[in-house]
């Protein structure tokens, strides 16, 4: 028997967390004849008959569309499991089978959390290689931000819903495990594993509601910027980063979910009126630095010429009190090097208010005294 | 011994942009230099604040060693040494939590980057360190770096 060997089995379980994350971003349209054939299945798993579908473009399209959320209170739920709401009974559907996936692979809960698979080189390769960087990238780097967009219209709509492409994040590990993994799971659990993976392959969110399924489309462009290892976050500099095909779009700057004018028309006005810090720092970002102080009309506070950068200036600028939430200095530096424009980048960072001088300013950024930093003999 | 650009690039198998000038000789200088976010010092003029380790001290590799990569993942800070000639080291203590790691060279070393192209570090030990700007979250009692975030570019 050839024994496969951790670098192996880890460079395999790389290309199967990619074939996920390809259908995590995946911008087809959906294959509903395969999508609504998996949701009957399941929905016979649980002892009903197939639903009627109804599908949508976006996830904010479904919103109407959507029966009340389902209270799960003990005191009101009915005393048998089986009366309970279709989208509770697939819920446990679920988790059951994810709990005894979880046995196969050999995770154990303990009283203080899940056991690490420390010692276990399988384990480590598929949490660090695959399930981490899924979460990442497809769970906390778009699905959160897409449910966090569709809040501000009310509560989010209905939670026991299901992802279809973006549960790629939890399929796609347990699909690592057995593809890469070199373990079995029990043959109904295999095929039910297969339901969940051709949701994954063939649509986008859906909510099960009795005799009736809603479904959306998937995305119709995600742009990200690859921060290696398989992990991605939403970024698009002059458009929306996620687009669904009725146009329901989210914008995303270097990871963090953004109104439309941070992308779109970013001004010096409109950053002073944002109350949100995260989002003035996008914005201003996006701006440029020298283009919002031209606008806002920043306070020069001090000039010196930047040591080891010849021709190019530091220059100190009082910042607003609430671009940063407290006194602060900004600092305009000059990169060393030119762009492929032949231009050299401008940018601004934040120093104590206390300094006067652009040079202690600099200084400062790198923990040096001032005399030092004046002996800065180059600048790359 | 001074070597461009173009050589260094061929000699690791990193690239570099090309509308940076790789016929020109890299200088190789000594003390204080910047790349990008990162600076070099010599340990001489930080050693206030920094403390290096007895051991252990690596090897750069002549394919060399990443000191940082950029946010967006690409676009690291290699350094590039001649076999024997560097030891490198990520175990130093920096009061103002700056500092990446630490350097001791017998020979000219390289510092490479995509962007920011490449300079040379004459013969000593250096320590290489990030730079920080102020963050907008207050400080935190009872630890020293709060409110302050290291710059990334």
């Amino acid at each position: 028997m050839v024994r496969t060997s951790d670098t192996e089995r880890r460079l395999r379980a790389a290309a199967i967390r990619d074939e996920w994350l390809g259908r995590a971003y995946a911008c087809e349209p959906a294959d509903r004849a395969a999508a609504e054939a998996a949701v009957s299945e399941l929905y016979r798993l649980i002892g009903e008959g197939p639903p009627e579908f109804v599908w949508v473009p976006s996830p904010a399209a479904a919103r109407p569309l959507l029966p009340a959320p389902v209270r799960l209170r003990g005191t009101e739920m009915p005393a048998r499991p089986a009366d309970w709401p279709v989208a509770t009974r697939l819920a446990g559907l679920a988790c059951d089978l994810r709990g005894r996936l979880d046995l196969r692979t050999g995770r154990k809960w303990s009283p203080f959390g899940w056991e690490p698979f420390s010692g276990r080189p399988t384990g480590e390769i598929m949490v660090e290689g695959v399930r981490d960087p899924l979460r990442q990238s497809v769970i906390e780097g778009l699905l959160t931000p897409l449910r966090t967009a569709l809040m501000p219209d009310g509560p989010p709509p209905l939670d026991l819903a299901w992802r279809g492409q973006h549960d790629a994040a939890w399929v796609g590990y347990y699909d690592a495990w057995r593809r890469a993994g070199s373990i079995g799971y029990r043959p109904s659990d295999a095929a039910q594993l297969d339901l969940w993976a051709v949701l994954a392959r063939s649509c986008g969110w859906w909510w099960p509601g009795e005799h009736r399924c809603v479904i959306a489309e998937r995305t119709s462009s995600v742009r990200t910027e690859d921060l290696g290892g398989g992990r991605h976050r939403l970024h698009d500099a002059t458009g929306p980063a996620v687009v669904y095909p009725d146009g329901w779009s989210v914008y995303s700057w270097h990871g963090t979910r953004v109104p439309a004018w941070v992308v779109e028309e970013p001004t010096a006005e409109l950053i002073s009126a944002e109350p949100n810090i995260e989002v003035r720092r996008c914005a201003i970002e996006r701006l440029g630095w020298d283009t919002y102080i031209d606008q806002a009309g920043l306070r020069l506070v001090g000039a010196a010429p930047d040591p080891g950068n010849d021709g190019s200036e530091l220059r100190l600028y009082d910042l607003p009190r609430t671009v940063l939430n407290r006194p602060a200095r900004v600092l305009l530096v000059v990169n060393g090097s030119l762009e492929r424009d032949g231009t050299r980048r401008r940018y601004g960072l934040g120093v104590p208010a206390h300094l006067d001088d652009p040079l202690a300013a600099a200084a400062w950024t790198y923990g040096l005294p001032v005399s030092r930093y004046a002996e800065l003999a180059r600048r790359t | 011994m001074t070597i461009t650009l173009a050589e260094l690039s061929r000699r690791t198998g990193l690239s570099v942009l090309d509308h940076l000038e790789d016929q020109l000789e890299i200088p190789v200088m000594d003390g204080l230099q910047a790349q990008g976010d990162l600076l070099i010092v010599p340990h001489a003029a930080v050693a206030v604040a920094v403390t290096l380790p007895v051991h252990p001290w690596r090897e750069v590799p002549p394919a060399g060693v990443v000191l940082l990569r950029g946010a967006a993942g690409g676009n690291p800070h290699t350094l590039v040494a001649d076999r024997g000639t560097c030891t490198w080291t990520t175990d130093v203590r920096d009061s103002f939590g700056l500092a990446l790691g630490a350097l001791r060279a017998t020979g000219p070393v390289y510092l490479l980057h995509p962007e920011h192209g490449a300079t040379g570090l004459t013969p000593g030990t250096y320590v290489v360190r990030r730079q920080r700007e102020i963050g907008h979250r207050p400080p935190s009692r009872g630890f020293t770096g709060g409110g302050h975030r290291l710059v990334a570019d």
